[in-house]
Parts: C-alpha cells; structure tokens; sequence
C-alpha cells in the first residue's frame, strides 16, 4: 500500500476525502430496506445516490436517494433504467441536485462483496471518477449501531480492471493489488442543516428501544462461521484449480522437453541411416499453453473472508465483556 | 366541493419520520420568490388509519391573484414510485406553514380526486410559538344540504412512529447536536451508557418502594405485581452451573476468536507470497 502512494501521490490527494450524508438520505434509505426486509430476509435493495462534490472541501455531500428495483430480469433492468431518466428530469424542477454520485446497496452479514458489486462500482466510477458506493447494513443497525460504509474501487484495481475482466497472478503482482486494497473505504460523516436540527429536537426524546445487554446469540455466531466456511470452501476450490494450472504448465515443459528429445534422437538416427531428417516443428503450436485461472474470484473471496472476520472479532470482543457483566451480575 | 358520503373515515395518521425530513429538505430548497412549498403524501389506508411512508416535492406557483401546481408532475412521479413500491398510493398533500386558505381548500380538491378522504398535513417551518409544529386535517363536508355547501378542515391526531432501526438512527441523529459524526461501531460505550440509564431507572423505582413502604404512597397493585415479575425474571441457579455455562460460552467465543485470527494470518500469508513468487 505504501509503495501505491508513492506511484500516485497526487491522484490521492485530489481524491475525495469524506462523504458528507444528510440525515433525509440515511432515514430514505433505512426505510427501503425495512419495507424489503418485512418480506424477505435478504432482499437486493438497491438505489441510486444523487448529490455534489465540493471540490475545496474534497467533500462528495450526498444530498438524496432514490430506490431502484430488484434488477434480476431484463425488463426490470429497463425499468430501472427509465426509471433514473424520468426521476433525473422531475428533480431538476424541484432543485434537488440530479447529478448521480454513486449507488447504495443492502448487505446481509457482509455477503454484498461479490461479481456484480465490483461490475456496479466499476460502472458507476466510469461515468464518475469520485462515485462511491454505501453499503448499509440493516441487521447491525436494528442491533443498535448506525452502519453505513462507503467504498470505492483503489485506482490500481480500477486501471486494471478497466484493461482486463480477469486477472492473472502476474498482472496482480505487476499493479500491486492484493485483496487488502481491492476496495478503499472512505469515511462517512452524518451532517444536517439547522432547520433538520430543530426538526430533530421536535421529535422529541426518541425511545431506544434496542437492549444493549443482549448476550452474544450462538446463532449469529453460527451463521458467521458458516459463511466463513464457505468462503474458505471458494477459496480452497480456487487453489485446487490453481495446482492445476501450474501442473498442467509443468507438464506441458516435460512434454515439449522430451518431444524436442525425441525428435534429435530420431534426427540423428536418420542421418546415421543416410536419410532426410524429419523437419522441424514449431514445438510451441504443438503444445498448446493452458488457460491462466482468472484470480479474480479468489480476491473477491479473500476480501468476503476478511470483512467476515472482522465482524465476528467485534461480536466476539463485545460478547466477552458482557460475559463477564452477566458473571459478575448473576453470582 | 363537498365530500362524497361514501369516504372512508380517517381517524388517525401515523407519519413515518422519512416524510417530515423530505419536508423540510424540500423546504430549503425553495425558490427564492416561495414562500411555501407543497408536495404529494404516499402511503395507504387501512382500517380508519392513514400510514403516511413516502412523500415527493411538487413545483407549484402562489400570488395573491391564483395559484398553479403541477398536477401532471404530480401524477406522474406517484405513477413513478408506485412501480418501484407497489404498496403505497397517494394519500394527501403537505404544505409548509401553518397558514391554511382558499387556495388549501383548492389544492386539496385536486388530491380529493386521487384519494377520496386526502390528509393535510402542515410543518410550521416559520417556527412560530418557537416550535415547528406538525398538524394533520382531513376535510369534511359542512352548510345546509341543497343550500350552500363547503368543507372545514378539521384535525385528526397523528402520531410520528418509525420501525426500530428508524429510532435507531434518530437517536444517532439527536446525539449529534449540530457536529458531524462518523457512524461507528462503539459497543463498550453504549453498554456503559445502557448501564448509567439502567441504574437511574433502578433508583426511580428503588425511592418508589421506599416510599410506599414507609406509607407515604398508596400502593398500586399493578405496579407491584410487575415488580414482583421483574424480580422473579431472575433464573434460580446454583452458582456452579452459573460459573460452568458461562465459562463454556467464553471459551466458544475465544476459539471462534482464535480460529478468525488464524484465517487472516493463512490469508495475509498467502497474499505476501503471491507478490514475492
């Protein structure tokens, strides 16, 4: 990562430093997920971030949001697609800013790091170098804590994907990405405008209803492993195609090393009998070289596994200290 | 314009705080010569209550001569959100300060067409009496029938109700108090908090026994009939079986802990080694 910064010291401080959200754009987007969420338990809720970016602040205010359809068939990806049109076209009239600044998207226990993520967040950065994209998790904030992360794909992992679909280990080692800086998260800051305060005071004391004392539960704990061991059934699945590979890259050498063998043996053996050598081949359209293994699904994978860590440390960390409460309160 | 008989009877609106945030967002995006600005409530009605979930900006012009809005704007985004949201219709309109006029009853005629009992609902952003106060009416139907015929907008009790992570946030939102904050993930804070609000709340009911047990409160049955349940919540245990499910349940935990660790070192590994070969 270090050496990164040094290749690209100014793109990184001409790059957006936070994202500012408005209170509107976070209540907008816990509803969505809370009306998809009544229904099934892990809805694809998705939607579009409109807003600006503030060039002297190197701030990008998200300022509104809109929810788009579960784009699963085609004539919903149309919808969709008329959708972000006709909405970019009503909001100029009412002067909320149209200008699209990235994507938000639901996750359930960190599973949103897959294909289609990096295909959206790679879209969105095309059109918009700074588009970030929020990923809102509504099983920890029913638990008690606010969770909205920003993120966006490191310049490297752009410029690469950009130039290639699939990576091979070579171009990873050549660019410097590793599943650690794959995605860059940027800070996210709530921020709200006077009359939102004082609507806020209106409200008057809201009720937590939320129990902080909860005991760390087996089945999140359960649910997490599993999706830990599924992730490390991917990656080991990945390695196996890996050895493979190279296997296969292995024997190819032998094969070509032996054919060329053969062939002097038989040269010589017909020069020795008095007859035309057998002429020479092009040893390499022989041997075809097998397919490099696309590593790309192994970083999405590695990355999944990371975040899934994290989040079991933190339960853990917390569910210990509460032990110990429990313990000291019960004996 | 008079009310159909056949409306259906309101008789509570319950807002979704999402709406009153649009409001005022909308608000403050004015144009300079508005002096208030008026939009489309969506929701749906069920049973004699009007859930208020979603609402949307619809430009309109006032002068003191007329008053325009754009009606086919309005119809064309509740058409919009209706496809993304199947669930919700309109159901009223919202305008910005408490004023109500003529040209209230007229908007509201508009709304009458689409919902046949539509919702006011006013958000005083003026902040007279130094509140901004939030009222709902519904029209209904008054004057001598066959004669002179009008409606009067009465009011209807609302009530501001969001689902938990709604009130999850609100309370990240008040915490706040002007600054800005990173949403994070502090749990020792909260439970520490959760403990000073617990032990206030253990104290209240503490000096209340007291004093009904010196005589000085006459008791309340009910009360301590749920004290007494509180009390008795507590599993009778012995404290080795105690001490025995709680020290399994930390070591399940410091092996799920141990087991996360090691992964991310395999992974880290793995990683260090790719770039070096």
């Amino acid at each position: 990562m270090a050496t990164n910064q040094q290749q690209q010291p100014t793109e990184d401080m001409d790059s957006i430093q936070c994202v500012e959200v408005t209170s509107q754009v976070i209540m907008k987007i816990t509803r969505n997920c809370q009306d998809e969420l009544d229904k099934q338990l892990d809805p694809h809720v998705s939607g579009v971030l409109l807003g600006l970016i503030n060039e002297n602040k190197r701030v990008l205010e998200v300022t509104h949001c809109f929810p788009l359809m579960n784009s699963d068939t085609d004539e919903s990806m149309e919808i969709n697609r008329e959708h972000m049109l006709e909405m970019e076209r009503s909001l100029r009239s009412v002067n909320i800013d149209y200008q699209q600044v990235g994507f938000y998207q639901s996750t359930y226990l960190n599973t949103h790091c897959d294909r289609n993520f990096l295909d959206s967040v790679f879209d969105y950065l095309e059109e918009m170098n700074e588009a970030i994209a929020i990923i809102y998790d509504p099983l920890k904030t029913k638990l008690g804590h606010l969770s909205l992360r920003a993120f966006k794909l490191s310049s490297a992992a752009f410029n690469l994907y950009k130039a290639e679909k699939d990576f091979t280990a070579e171009m990873l080692r050549d660019n410097l990405v590793t599943y650690e800086n794959l995605f860059q998260e940027i800070p996210v800051v709530v921020k709200n405008s006077s009359l939102t305060n004082v609507l806020l005071c209106e409200l008057g004391h809201v009720q937590d209803t939320t129990s902080y004392f909860t005991l760390p539960t087996s089945s999140y704990l359960e649910k997490s492993m599993q999706l830990l061991l599924g992730g490390l059934d991917e990656i080991n699945q990945d390695l196996l195609k890996i050895n493979k590979y190279q296997k296969s890259v292995y024997k190819k050498q032998t094969d070509m090393m032996k054919y060329i063998q053969d062939r002097k043996e038989e040269n010589d053996r017909m020069i020795r009998e008095g007859l035309k050598p057998l002429p020479e081949e092009d040893v390499n359209e022989l041997f075809k070289d097998p397919a490099p293994v696309g590593r790309l699904e192994s970083l999405l994978s590695a990355n999944r596994i990371t975040s899934h860590c994290d989040m079991i440390e933190e339960h853990v960390k917390s569910g210990i200290g509460k032990l110990y409460l429990a313990d000291s309160f019960m004996s | 314009s008079t009310q159909s008989t056949g409306a259906p009877p309101v008789r509570k609106v319950i807002i979704h705080p999402v709406v009153l945030f649009n409001i005022v967002d909308s608000f403050e995006r004015r144009n300079d010569n508005c002096k208030r600005v008026i939009g489309t409530l969506m929701g749906r009605y069920d049973k004699g209550v009007i859930y208020v979930t979603e609402s949307f900006a619809v430009p309109h012009q006032e002068t003191d001569e007329e008053v325009s809005m754009g009606m086919d704007y309005a119809m064309r985004i509740s058409e919009m959100q209706k496809k993304v949201n199947t669930n919700m219709y309109t159901v009223g309109w919202y305008s910005s300060g408490i004023q109500i006029n003529d040209y209230s009853s007229l908007i509201h005629s508009f709304y009458k067409v689409q919902f046949p009992s539509p919702v006011h609902l006013t958000l005083d952003t003026a902040l007279k009496e130094q509140k901004m106060k939030i009222n709902t009416h519904i029209t209904l139907p008054i004057g001598v029938k066959n004669g002179t015929e009008g409606c009067i907008f009465t009011p209807v009790p609302h009530e501001i109700k969001g689902s938990e992570a709604d009130q999850v946030c609100l309370k990240f939102f008040q915490g706040l108090k002007g600054t800005r904050k990173t949403p994070n993930f502090n749990d020792p804070e909260q439970i520490v908090h959760s403990c000073d609000d617990m032990m206030a709340q253990i104290n209240v009911i503490l000096g209340y026994v007291k004093q009904v047990s010196a005589g000085e409160i006459p008791m309340d049955k009910e009360v301590g009939r749920q004290l007494m349940e509180v009390v008795q919540s507590i599993p009778n245990l012995e404290s080795d079986t105690i001490t025995n499910m709680l020290n399994s349940h930390m070591q399940d935990l410091l092996a799920v802990e141990y087991l996360t660790y090691l992964t991310r070192q395999q992974l880290a590994i793995g990683a260090r080694i790719n770039q070096i070969l």
